[in-house]
């Protein structure tokens, strides 16, 4: 599922200068995911894991990072 | 001081009304002349009428307040992107030659000249009166706001008091602002939508409530936001709306006190306003249009039963008694305003921007509909949007170019269905050029807005018969990439 993440994130919404340096805790939102990203991200995500991610819990502390990002699809893969 | 005008005489009729709002903070329109006259006092120590002072400080009440004392000042003000690379902070404001840069806490590494910061939390004690210039020229310029360049560098767009001043009256008589309103604040103030937020809300009365950071990245949030607020009027981008109307959660919270909303700086692509028409049914709509040159010289109110499927909406009738035009051969807007820019600034003076006639040229392609509305068919040169800003390609490429192991270049954008367009750079490196040295002066050059999304290393780029190059296939290249 990371990879996915990491490449999708990579190649369509934000520039890092080496995406293999770029940690699993380090700051997406510093590294430039601005809130388009986001929309475009939770779209990417509700197709390509097939779930559906409420409205209120869309906020920075759950797209912070990579690992955020994961335990919050996985909570609700598993619901 | 007309543009300011209507804003004295709120102060001195309504003087306990609530001005502006940002958190727990709020000031009454006597509490924001009093302090802006007290920076205003500090200021004109320092400066001429006629100066141009930089802002180095974030949306919100304080520079607000700064903007205020500048004009108070007979001066012009520059706000600036403070999240954007140093380099390009440093370019504009040696571009702009600024006489002050207004800001909080010690002076930034990136200003060479540390004399001209001035730090509003540690203000001399001194206990002079404020006296404002005599009359000002309205021809005077009143702020900077620098955009993107298609030569290689920022651009300032220098607009006077009576561009200000046009455009702020006819937006609060159009959009009939009344002292009661509650008008949010979202666009940084370097972008012309904060014309409206800044000057119109002030003439009218109303107050100006400060979105909160970060808000942008949690639609529902926001839309809680708006509703606690109990806000009245909304000016933001399409894409933030279509972000709402799609994750804002207003099945379950609607915003009955939201009577208008206006969006301007990109098409709204027409499936996702239908939907915000339905989850908004009392809420009267309005597209703007027109470039930073021009502010608003046209618009559309919204009728929803012209949305249909993806059929584009129009742009509409002139606003701000601007006169337009098309140019028969390309299809070009030309627009003559009072709105219009008084001319680019470059390297500390104003450059030519307007036709004979005072018209100026939109670059954006457009037709007359049936019904007499003008429609937008895009840019006839390479301009960009993305998410809401401007950016011109060859700023990119003018950068690119410089890094040594670069041989060519070329910058085009990638259509995206949510955020507009996206830059995405090919590229021909010379014998064992690697990407390493490039990306990181991207990373320091340029805003993560303007950072293209992919770089692509190729053996030659694309050209036409005519030795050109073909942007065309490159883009198709690139989005297929």
């Amino acid at each position: 599922m990371k990879k996915k993440l990491r490449d999708f994130i990579f190649q369509e919404l934000v520039f890092v200068a080496e995406p293999n340096q770029f940690g699993d805790d380090d700051d997406l939102l510093e590294a430039g995911l601005d809130s388009m990203g986001i929309m475009r991200l939770i779209m990417y995500i509700e197709n390509e894991f097939g779930v559906t991610l409420p409205d209120t819990e869309i906020e920075p502390d759950n797209v912070q990072s990579f690992n955020a990002l994961e335990r919050w699809i996985l909570r609700h893969k598993n619901a | 001081m007309p543009l300011l005008t209507a804003f004295d005489r709120q102060c001195r009729n309504a003087p306990d009304r609530p001005a502006l709002i940002e958190g727990e903070r709020r000031l009454s329109y006597r509490e924001v002349m009093l302090n802006s006259e007290r920076l205003a006092a500090h200021l004109a120590a320092r400066i001429e009428p006629g100066a141009r002072v930089a802002l180095a400080l974030d949306r919100g009440i304080d520079a607000i307040i700064a903007i205020l004392s500048v004009l108070r000042c007979g001066a012009c003000y520059i706000p600036l992107d403070i999240k954007n690379p140093a380099r390009r902070l440093r370019f504009i404001v040696n571009d702009a030659v600024v006489h002050c840069i207004i800001g909080r806490g010690n002076p930034p590494d990136w200003l060479d000249t540390p004399a001209l910061w001035l730090d509003i939390d540690r203000l001399p004690e001194s206990a002079q009166s404020f006296y404002p210039p005599a009359a000002i020229d309205p021809e005077a310029l009143a702020a900077i706001l620098y955009t993107s360049g298609s030569t290689g560098t920022p651009k300032g767009v220098a607009l006077s008091h009576r561009a200000l001043h046009n455009f702020a009256d006819w937006a609060t008589l159009t959009f009939k602002l009344k002292a009661d309103d509650r008008i949010a604040s979202l666009a940084p103030f370097y972008f012309d939508l904060s014309v409206f937020d800044i000057f119109s809300s002030l003439s009218a009365g109303a107050s100006v409530n400060f979105v909160p950071a970060g808000l942008t990245l949690s639609p529902s949030r926001l839309t809680a936001w708006l509703l606690e607020q109990r806000i009245t009027v909304f000016y933001t981008v399409p894409s933030l709306l279509g972000f709402i109307a799609l994750k804002g959660g207003l099945t379950e919270q609607p915003l009955p006190d939201l009577t208008t909303l206006l969006f301007a700086g990109e098409v709204f692509p027409t499936p996702q306003l239908k939907k915000l028409c339905e989850l908004l049914p009392e809420t009267d709509f309005y597209n703007l249009y027109g470039p930073t040159e021009t502010n608003v010289c046209c618009y559309w109110p919204v009728d929803r039963a012209r949305l249909d499927g993806d059929q584009p909406i129009p742009i509409g009738h002139p606003a701000c008694a601007s006169e337009l035009k098309i140019d028969a051969e390309s299809s070009e807007l030309l627009v003559n305003s009072v709105n219009n820019l008084s001319g680019y600034w470059r390297q500390g003076r104003l450059t030519e921007a307007l036709e004979d006639g005072g018209y100026y040229r939109t670059g954006d392609k457009v037709s007359l509909n049936k019904r007499g509305e003008y429609c937008y068919h895009g840019r006839l040169d390479r301009m960009l949007k993305c998410s809401g800003y401007r950016v011109e390609p060859a700023e990119i490429e003018a950068l690119i170019l410089q890094c040594p192991e670069v041989a060519g270049c070329a910058v085009v954008g990638i259509e995206d269905s949510t955020s507009g367009q996206r830059p995405a750079a090919a590229l021909v490196l010379h014998p064992d050029g690697q990407l390493n040295g490039i990306v990181k002066t991207i990373k320091q050059a340029l805003p993560a807005y303007m950072q293209p999304c992919r770089l692509s290393v190729m053996d030659a780029l694309p050209l036409l018969d005519n030795g050109k190059t073909d942007y065309q296939t490159l883009q198709r290249q690139l989005e297929r990439h």
